[in-house]
């Protein structure tokens, strides 16, 4: 019978410093390994403990998978000491993932904030591998300070793709910073998408998703089209062990990411 | 019926011997003779303790012979994929029907849904439950209110009713057809009248169960999901919160509680897995990294627990996640009784309409 608690190990390959506080790991998975955009891994520091991450690489790479992980916790500061070829655990993956299929032939928006362009690094690479599928993707993404830009050299290559439309904005500005300054809900407005038909994918700090949401709302986008990742202490993976419960739902395994429609009546989501 | 059987007590005496060859048999022992209301407790009955028919439910619940407080899950970087240690091969005597109840709570956990928990599914398949009807009840009993009957259906391998100088042993399972077939001399067919005398006595004990839960105006099974939605901005949570020591017991003995917490330990320099019973009532039980904590407030975590129980498990499994054996409200050093939170939102929910 399976261990379904039995991590997988893999070593550090390689460590790219994104911000101040953000990394990305480059993992090399001893054994096969594959996800769909959008899942989730629980990645362990053997002794130390283990947090859940959504990988930021494209998931038709398959003999490697990128975590951006912000130094933001236990588990967290210890990998952010991690030198390269460290071994560590993963377990997974998680979850349901993007629903592609409901994208297709849309305008795809996705909004992130922060760290949370990290899930969404991972479904933009998707969605440029088959981009004929989807009308028009654009990228609104906001972060605290130009220094806490993620993929600083990757957004600008982004948006010179056909189909793609990309705008960054900080909530506060420095010498350097010729662009714009704001919260990223000052730069929905005017999108480039067919509000009839357009879906759009939120992820970000919960204050940043909740705003964001109502943004969305207000612009008249439906609940059922707005796709949010919601962040809960998922522990175990498999809806087991109880403490990511969203209402009736775990965000493990029902999640992690839910349509606004299915939350909208639940209490305190943004919590 | 021929799936009922009847067994004098010495036989089945000499039966539950027959069984320790063979198996790890847990039955209840009473802890302490003359204390006002007799606790009843499993033990390991290696020796040669005879036999003690439970009138009511234990002290522990059975959850604990399938998941346990804190046990390894996995070693580090192994090659097996697979779990290897077989468990020993168990009997439990003495489990009772809100046990049963709360048994398929955590089955429905560990065994449907994505995955296989496969610890759970080898304890599971390893052991034997021996029930019994309940022939008396605690002051905090009321699996009635859950429309739990005191006297298990089905989920059983045998269940005992006793009577007269013997027990009838009712066979629920293929597993307790053969435990009955290697030990045939000591059972026969039980006679209709037996078997029409367990029913009148069945239902006796019914009324007097009802008779003592009447004046309690218990919560019902069809209102509490209603009541807990409506009742969730009331200031019941906060009110019954103000004893909680959060020590966390009314979960760890919860027979339908199930939450846990995988943590990373290196013991004799090696890096493990490990699972404990994890508790809502903690004050980390839902804190994300960077420190943000949806269930921040006392109250919250209180509301938290009957969200799960009444909210989440009817949405999920059609049943509230609470089977009446009101261990909760012994264990709770806070004396917050889950009869009472209810009642609670009832009156208050009433006198707002």
């Amino acid at each position: 019978m399976k261990n379904i608690y039995r991590p997988i190990e893999a070593t550090i390959e390689d460590i790219i410093t994104e911000s101040p506080t953000i990394k990305t790991f480059v993992l090399k998975p001893r054994e096969q390994f594959e996800f769909k955009t959008g899942q989730f891994i629980e990645l362990t520091l053997p002794g130390i403990g283990e947090a859940p991450f959504t990988p930021s690489s494209d998931p038709n790479v398959l003999d490697k998978i990128d975590v951006t992980i912000m130094n933001v916790g236990r588990v967290t500061s210890v990998l952010h000491s991690c030198p390269k070829n460290t071994s560590v655990g993963i377990r997974g993956p998680y979850g349901k993932g993007y629903p592609l299929d409901k994208f297709k032939g849309k305008d795809v928006l996705i909004v992130g904030g922060g760290v949370g362009l990290a899930p969404l690094r991972s479904l933009l690479f998707t969605l440029f591998a088959q981009i004929d599928n989807y009308n028009k993707v654009i990228l609104r993404y906001g972060a605290r300070s130009p220094a806490d830009i993620i993929y600083k050299e990757s957004i600008p290559l982004w948006a010179k793709k056909k189909k793609v439309d990309v705008f960054t904005t900080v909530d506060t500005g420095d010498s350097t910073w010729k662009g714009h300054v704001g919260l990223v809900t000052t730069i929905l407005k005017d999108l480039p998408v067919d509000l009839k038909t357009a879906v759009a994918i939120v992820c970000g700090p919960p204050i940043m998703m909740k705003f964001g949401t109502l943004k969305l709302l207000e612009l008249g986008f439906r609940s059922q089209d707005i796709y949010l990742s919601m962040e809960k202490n998922m522990s175990c993976g498999l809806g087991k062990c109880g403490h990511c419960r969203i209402g009736r739902f775990y965000a493990c395994k029902d999640g992690p990411v839910f349509t606004y429609e299915q939350l909208k009546d639940l209490p305190e989501i943004w919590d | 019926m021929d799936n009922i059987y009847y067994i004098e007590l010495e036989n089945l005496n000499i039966f539950f011997n027959k069984l320790k060859n063979i198996y790890k048999v847990f039955s209840p022992v009473i802890k302490d003779q003359n204390a006002k209301e007799i606790d009843y407790s499993y033990k390991d009955s290696s020796n040669n303790d005879p036999l003690i028919f439970n009138g009511y439910r234990t002290v522990q619940p059975l959850k604990s012979f399938f998941t346990y407080p804190y046990e390894k899950v996995t070693d580090y970087f192994v090659s097996e994929k697979n779990i290897t240690n077989i468990t020993d091969k168990t009997v439990v005597f003495g489990v009772k029907s809100c046990d049963i109840a709360g048994h398929k709570v955590q089955d429905f956990v560990f065994l449907e849904g994505v995955d296989v928990d496969s610890l759970y599914q080898l304890r599971r398949e390893n052991t034997i439950l021996i029930s019994g009807d309940c022939s008396d009840f605690k002051e905090v009993c009321h699996c009635l209110a859950w429309e739990i009957l005191p006297y298990p259906t089905d989920g059983f391998d045998l269940n005992l009713s006793p009577l007269n100088d013997g027990y009838l042993v009712e066979v629920g399972s293929k597993m307790g057809e053969e435990i009955i077939g290697k030990s045939k001399e000591y059972f026969v067919l039980a006679k209709e009248t037996q078997v029409s005398a367990r029913k009148t006595k069945r239902e006796s004990f019914v009324e007097r169960l009802k008779s003592h839960l009447l004046g309690q105006n218990l919560v019902s099974k069809d209102t509490v999901q209603r009541l807990v939605k409506q009742g969730y901005n009331l200031d019941t949570w906060q009110q019954f919160m103000l004893t909680c020591v959060e020590c966390g017991g009314c979960n760890l003995i919860c027979d339908t509680c199930h939450c846990f917490l995988l943590a990373d330990k290196k013991e004799d320099n090696q890096n493990k897995k490990v699972r404990l019973w994890d508790s809502c009532l903690y004050a980390n039980y839902a804190r994300v990294a960077g420190g943000a904590n949806p269930l921040k407030a006392r109250a919250q975590r209180l509301r938290n627990r009957f969200m799960k129980k009444f909210d989440f498990f009817v949405d999920n499994l059609k049943v509230p996640a609470c089977c009446g054996c009101g261990r909760c409200i012994e264990v709770c050093p806070g004396k917050i009784d889950i009869r009472e939170v209810l009642k609670d939102l009832a009156k208050k929910l009433q006198n707002t309409k």
